[in-house]
């Protein structure tokens, strides 16, 4: 299928070009400050720094705000401007991006609560997992926001790609995980939240994925056919 | 934005059939040596609300104007290329012109009821194409029409009032009635709410949404949130060429002509 051309000039009504611009960077704010809190989590977390910890729970109120914010302003567009084709499917996506955003910011929250439990108990075995799945799932998450800056749908294919290498890696600290706790009980507390901490970096990497879709939505009105999310772990049991 | 002839966009979903109510093909249109229409091909469906949006002076009302040979009124105007209603070639010289507008209805941007009584408005028609030749008959045709028009239960008390005396929305629908009356195949509609209020137009519009699969229904609106509201069809005129054809839905969220797409979403000229 030929990719439709982006238009090429602006609008009649110059102000509606300035509303679309400005949603932009309302999102393009949010997935910056998001992307920091995700990176700010995992190193507080293999550092035991709660104090960075803290802030970083603080600091969700913010883009929980700027969330608020993005969608009262596209509600407005919608209202005001009525807006149609390219335009329509361009304010539509950034509400579902901006929502998306935000449920990256809570995952990197959810992480940063773990520090305190954790502090001191990030073994040698688990660290280097972790941080290799957090820099992928960041870096994916960045791909995605990048396509969204760039509205580029041949990068969103990449994001779409490059989920499943997550997913691969993580049901294979998944399994790792479940090993350490039946063979050492005493480890199960901690296990469980590396657990958690691992599965919400996954959902980190589905939802640059659900970004990347709707980039491409909005930029070519076609949805990318649904590749299942994997990372369910559902097919692993405990090693016998 | 420039002004060579453009190929057609037609969505694959609504490729053109034989079997149309109203089928369009090669039709131009000239006035003298101008030609404000050029090889337009289309159809107008029984099941679907057809809406034709552009410009001003994109040749979409001279082309509606086509479909019950409306164009015959102005002397320098000529059409070429072939329109049929089910089948029938409409502008053969057999046909006759006065049967073909009973059956392809037409109603106008500005309301324009005859300076009789409300009755009469829908009255006449029925009257002089045969339809009815007693009063119980008339009476029902009346009834029916109007109630259709959904202006019956407004006016059903003072029939024998002016038409001319009703509110420019309620001129509309009984103008819609009066088209209605005379038991139409298809109901042209052009800009019919452009001189209307919102509250007005809304009743028009819920009007067309009831007309909607009893009869073809082509309307000419520069409104493009009230073709999107009304049509299932959406066909995109510019500088007298059919630019795009195809379901309303993606004309308006997934347009692929690129000038389809400016002019939607206000980026034209």
């Amino acid at each position: 299928m030929a990719l439709p051309t982006a238009p090429t000039t602006g609008h009649t009504v110059k102000s509606f070009d300035e509303d679309l611009r400005a949603l932009r960077s309302m999102i393009a704010r949010m997935g910056g400050l998001a992307r920091k809190q995700l990176d700010d989590a995992t190193e507080a977390l293999l550092s035991s720094d709660v104090e960075a910890a803290e802030a970083i729970i603080r600091k969700d109120r913010d883009l929980d705000e700027m969330e608020m914010e993005a969608e009262a302003y596209a509600i407005s567009i919608i209202a005001r401007r009525a807006p149609l084709a390219g335009d329509l499917r361009e304010v539509i996506a950034a509400l579902k991006i901006g929502s998306i955003i935000e449920r990256v910011g809570d995952y990197a929250k959810n992480n940063a609560r773990r520090t305190s439990v954790l502090a001191g108990q990030i073994s040698r075995d688990v660290h280097p997992g972790i941080a290799e799945i957090a820099r992928m799932a960041s870096q994916l998450f960045d791909d995605a926001l990048t396509a969204f800056a760039q509205r580029d749908p041949f990068l969103s294919l990449e994001v779409c790609d490059g989920d499943e290498a997550i997913d691969d890696y993580y049901e294979s600290l998944f399994q790792a995980l479940l090993t350490q706790i039946a063979e050492d009980s005493t480890r199960t507390a901690s296990a469980t939240h590396f657990i958690f901490i691992i599965k919400n970096l996954e959902r980190v990497g589905d939802h640059a994925t659900n970004i990347a879709e709707m980039v491409h939505y909005s930029a070519t009105g076609e949805h990318i056919s649904e590749r299942p999310k994997g990372g369910d772990a559902t097919e692993i049991s405990l090693p016998l | 934005m420039t002004g060579e002839a453009p190929n057609t966009v037609v969505h694959e979903d609504i490729a053109l059939k034989t079997d149309a109510k109203m089928t369009a093909r090669d039709v131009s249109v000239f006035y003298g040596s101008n030609q404000a229409v050029k090889n337009i091909s289309i159809d107008v469906d029984s099941n679907y609300v057809t809406a034709f949006i552009g410009p001003s002076g994109c040749g979409k009302s001279t082309f509606l104007r086509c479909f019950n040979r409306m164009n015959d009124t102005i002397d320098v105007a000529r059409v070429t290329g072939d329109i049929d209603l089910d089948g029938e070639d409409i502008y053969k010289s057999s046909m006759d012109v006065v049967q073909l507008r009973a059956r392809v209805g037409m109603v106008f941007q500005k309301p324009n009821p005859f300076p009789k009584s409300i009755y009469e408005n829908i009255a006449y028609g029925p009257r002089i194409h045969g339809l009815s030749d007693n009063k119980t008959d008339l009476d029902k045709i009346v009834e029916t029409s109007l109630r259709r028009a959904g202006l019956w239960e407004e006016v059903k008390d003072r029939l024998d009032e002016g038409g001319t005396a009703l509110s420019g929305g309620q001129q509309q629908r009984l103008c819609i009635a009066r088209a209605i009356a005379v038991d139409p195949e298809v109901i042209l509609m052009d800009e019919p709410c452009s001189a209307l209020d919102p509250i007005a137009t809304a009743k028009i519009e819920e009007l067309i949404d009831d007309l909607q699969g009893r009869y073809a229904i082509v309307i000419v609106t520069h409104n493009m949130q009230q073709a999107a509201r009304v049509s299932q069809r959406t066909a995109f005129f510019h500088l007298g060429h059919l630019v795009e054809y195809g379901p309303t839905e993606e004309i308006f969220t997934n347009p692929r002509a690129d000038r389809t797409r400016d002019y939607i979403t206000g980026r034209f000229g």
